[in-house]
């Protein structure tokens, strides 16, 4: 169990993706998940921006293959997780 | 490709059908307690993906409980669904949302064959953004422009015409967004001194999409620059999720349009509240009468007492609008009653109210003898009281009354009630707006019964008129929100939209419209009754036969009967037949074929149907009516 940063960001992937806290993993990746659609992406995506205060650049969206990549990008943004 | 499982293991047998039934409504319950309790727009999207997986087809909903919604929309629209398939949940409905595919409104609307049409849409929500009707240059080149004028009448012209195949295609409730006026301007400070300046040309075409509608009875125009303005246009607009996906409405801003939406929502499935029950102390005035007394409670001029004063001025607003007020209030009767027949700035007096209680009895308890003696449904109310303890009492015993979630600060009191969407009709009526007094009528007429000895005396001392007529323009919505609303005195409980209602109207060959109108001393009550007669050649069906419970009991029944009977055989027929379907509501009129002489000739599952042979018998007049036929 991580940082609240860390908690933040799992409530907030275990509400978009429908999947249990205990489930989530860094390997996690929109194209095994059918929930991961691109709506489902999107959302991720304002629901993180928001709650941390920070804005991602589109490339950074596009590329977010995996909850790992997530991770990487949002420490990128200075965001300690 | 995974395939979707079903959640459930398969069963077969009715009883496993309905524990599942059972548990997929607990399930959902606990999805709708949690998102009541925090309704972030995380929670919104993780409730609605949860409902979705839940299988819903194992609840048996009734008819009445269903909604099927679509959204047509120039820009991404999904996010709106949520709102409105949760919303709807919320207040009791099942809702099924079809979303029409990205901005192709057009296409949806104008073939025949299409997903929307197949969908078969109660409602269907419209929401155009002026950006794809005005063309990608318009700001630009907006100054450059001429012929502003003509170019509403175009973009009106295509509303129009899009809309009229909407409305001929399918009988659906349309609410379509008016557009929202733009901050910006390139003008500045000159925009309202040229001759038609960027906001001018918005707020022409909303007013003239006003007009276009303004007596269509299924054409809404939803004011969405209103509600807009109202949040803060600032706030309506998410630029990152508008440029990255076309969302055009934000996070913040999607509860509070799907709130407006649900205001017709609500008014189309009869769900809206009639009357508001209020509190004394500290809700009508200020300060406690019991303690404070006359001359030192708070109303009138000055701080607070303005503020009370106001709230009584938007209650008399409500009640001159048709809804109904009552009193439920912890306090002696006498001290009570003085500051409303004496006060001088009192706003509402005794006359505004249907029915009081002020006692020291329970409060729920006074709650079910007003609905009782009002004659509403307790689904009907809304409790307004400053006290939170009052409030969750009622709230835990009577889950079916609107409880108002009062501010603590008096201040603030109006604007609370002016929030709430749940007061809205489809069409109002002339006995709205009379409705006040003629429940006042009812309590004097009340008074009269009980010093008569006999109910023959009592209903010949009321000197009753009744006006039988066909329903015509004028009656016509009051006809419709009977025939929708009526549930204790209806035989058939057949619900009709306007649209079905207008054209039996038309078919005069084949259908009668029947109003009842009902004028005692006391007053007129307006239209009460509706019968829907099927014309055959050789026989009448009455096809529906209904009265608002407010007249019951007094022998009208039979003179709109006798009237029909009247007609028909005027016209040369010699059989009526009335039909009469069973529900959990309408106890009160098990026997009225049978009293009247009908005998049953048929049983088909719940309908059954009765005959009355008019060559050898009749319906009787009563004799203490005069009836006129308009």
């Amino acid at each position: 169990m991580g940082s609240p940063t860390e908690k933040k960001l799992e409530e907030i992937v275990a509400k978009v993706l429908l999947v249990d806290k205990a489930n989530i993993n860094d390997k996690m990746s929109r194209k095994d998940m059918e929930e991961w659609d691109s709506m489902a992406h999107l959302m991720l995506v304002s629901e993180i921006e928001s709650a941390f205060g920070i804005v991602m650049s589109d490339d950074d969206i596009m590329e977010i293959e995996t909850l790992s990549d997530l991770k990487k990008i949002l420490k990128k943004l200075g965001v300690a997780i | 490709m995974i395939q979707k499982q079903s959640w459930y293991p398969q069963m077969s047998s009715d009883a496993s059908k309905e524990r599942t039934g059972e548990s997929v409504s607990s399930q959902l319950k606990e999805i709708l307690d949690l998102i009541q309790k925090e309704p972030t727009h995380l929670n919104y999207w993780n409730a609605y993906k949860r409902i979705q997986r839940l299988n819903l087809k194992a609840l048996d909903v009734p008819d009445e409980k269903k909604i099927k919604v679509a959204l047509l929309s120039s820009f991404t629209i999904d996010p709106l669904g949520i709102y409105i398939d949760i919303k709807n949940r919320l207040v009791g409905l099942y809702p099924e949302i079809y979303i029409g595919p990205f901005n192709q409104y057009r296409q949806e609307i104008l073939d025949k064959g299409s997903k929307l049409y197949a969908f078969k849409p109660d409602v269907v929500i419209l929401a155009v953004q002026a950006e794809s009707l005005l063309g990608e240059d318009f700001y630009s080149e907006f100054m450059k422009s001429s012929g502003r004028e003509q170019y509403q009448t175009e973009i009106i012209d295509q509303f129009e015409k899009i809309l009229s195949l909407l409305t001929s295609r399918t009988n659906a409730l349309i609410l379509v967004n008016n557009f929202i006026v733009p901050s910006f301007t390139p003008l500045g400070i000159l925009d309202n001194k040229v001759d038609m300046g960027l906001k001018s040309f918005f707020y022409g075409l909303n007013q003239r999409l006003t007009d276009l509608y303004r007596e269509s009875n299924q054409v809404y125009v939803v004011d969405l620059e209103g509600v807009a303005s109202k949040h803060g246009k600032s706030r309506c607009l998410n630029f990152q999720m508008y440029y990255r996906g076309s969302f055009v409405f934000s996070e913040s801003f999607l509860p509070v349009i799907a709130d407006e939406y649900m205001g017709y929502i609500k008014a189309l499935k009869n769900l809206s509240r009639k009357c508001i029950v209020l509190d004394l102390d500290n809700v009508l005035w200020g300060g406690i009468i019991g303690e404070d007394g006359f001359d030192g409670i708070k109303l009138g001029k000055d701080s607070p007492g303005n503020a009370y004063l106001d709230f009584q001025r938007l209650l008399l607003s409500y009640y001159n609008r048709g809804i109904i007020l009552a009193i439920n209030s912890r306090n002696n009767y006498e001290d009570a009653i003085k500051v409303i027949r004496d006060h001088p700035y009192m706003v509402l007096r005794e006359k505004h109210f249907a029915a009081t209680r002020i006692n020291w009895q329970d409060k729920v308890q006074n709650m079910i003898e007003l609905a009782k003696e009002i004659n509403i449904g307790l689904d009907s109310m809304a409790f307004v009281d400053d006290n939170p303890r009052e409030r969750e009492q009622i709230k835990q015993a009577l889950p079916q009354v609107l409880v108002v979630d009062m501010p603590a600060s008096p201040f603030l009191y109006r604007q609370a009630l002016e929030d709430l969407n749940d007061f809205n009709v489809l069409a109002l009526t002339e006995e709205d707006k009379m409705r006040g007094e003629m429940y006042y009528a009812r309590r004097m007429r009340k008074h009269l019964e009980e010093s008569m000895v006999s109910v023959e005396d009592f209903l010949r001392s009321l000197e009753m008129t009744v006006v039988i007529k066909h329903a015509d323009e004028f009656s016509l919505p009051r006809v419709t929100s009977l025939v929708n609303k009526t549930n204790q005195f209806n035989l058939t409980t057949r619900r009709y939209t306007d649209v079905e209602i207008r054209k039996m109207k038309e078919n005069r060959d084949e259908f009668n419209i029947y109003s009842l109108q009902v004028i005692d001393k006391f007053g007129d009550e307006g239209i009460v009754g509706v019968a829907i007669v099927m014309k055959e050649p050789q026989t009448w069906i009455l096809d529906s036969f209904l009265m608002s419970c407010r007249v019951i009991g007094r022998k009208v029944e039979t003179a709109f009967l006798a009237k029909i009977v009247e007609d028909a055989r005027k016209s040369g027929v010699s059989t009526i037949v009335g039909e009469y379907i069973p529900t959990q509501k309408n106890a009160p009129v098990k026997n009225f074929y049978s009293n009247h002489g009908f005998e049953e000739f048929q049983q088909k599952g719940d309908l059954s149907k009765w005959r009355l042979d008019l060559t050898l018998s009749t319906v009787k007049m009563p004799e203490w009516l005069e009836v006129k036929d308009g």
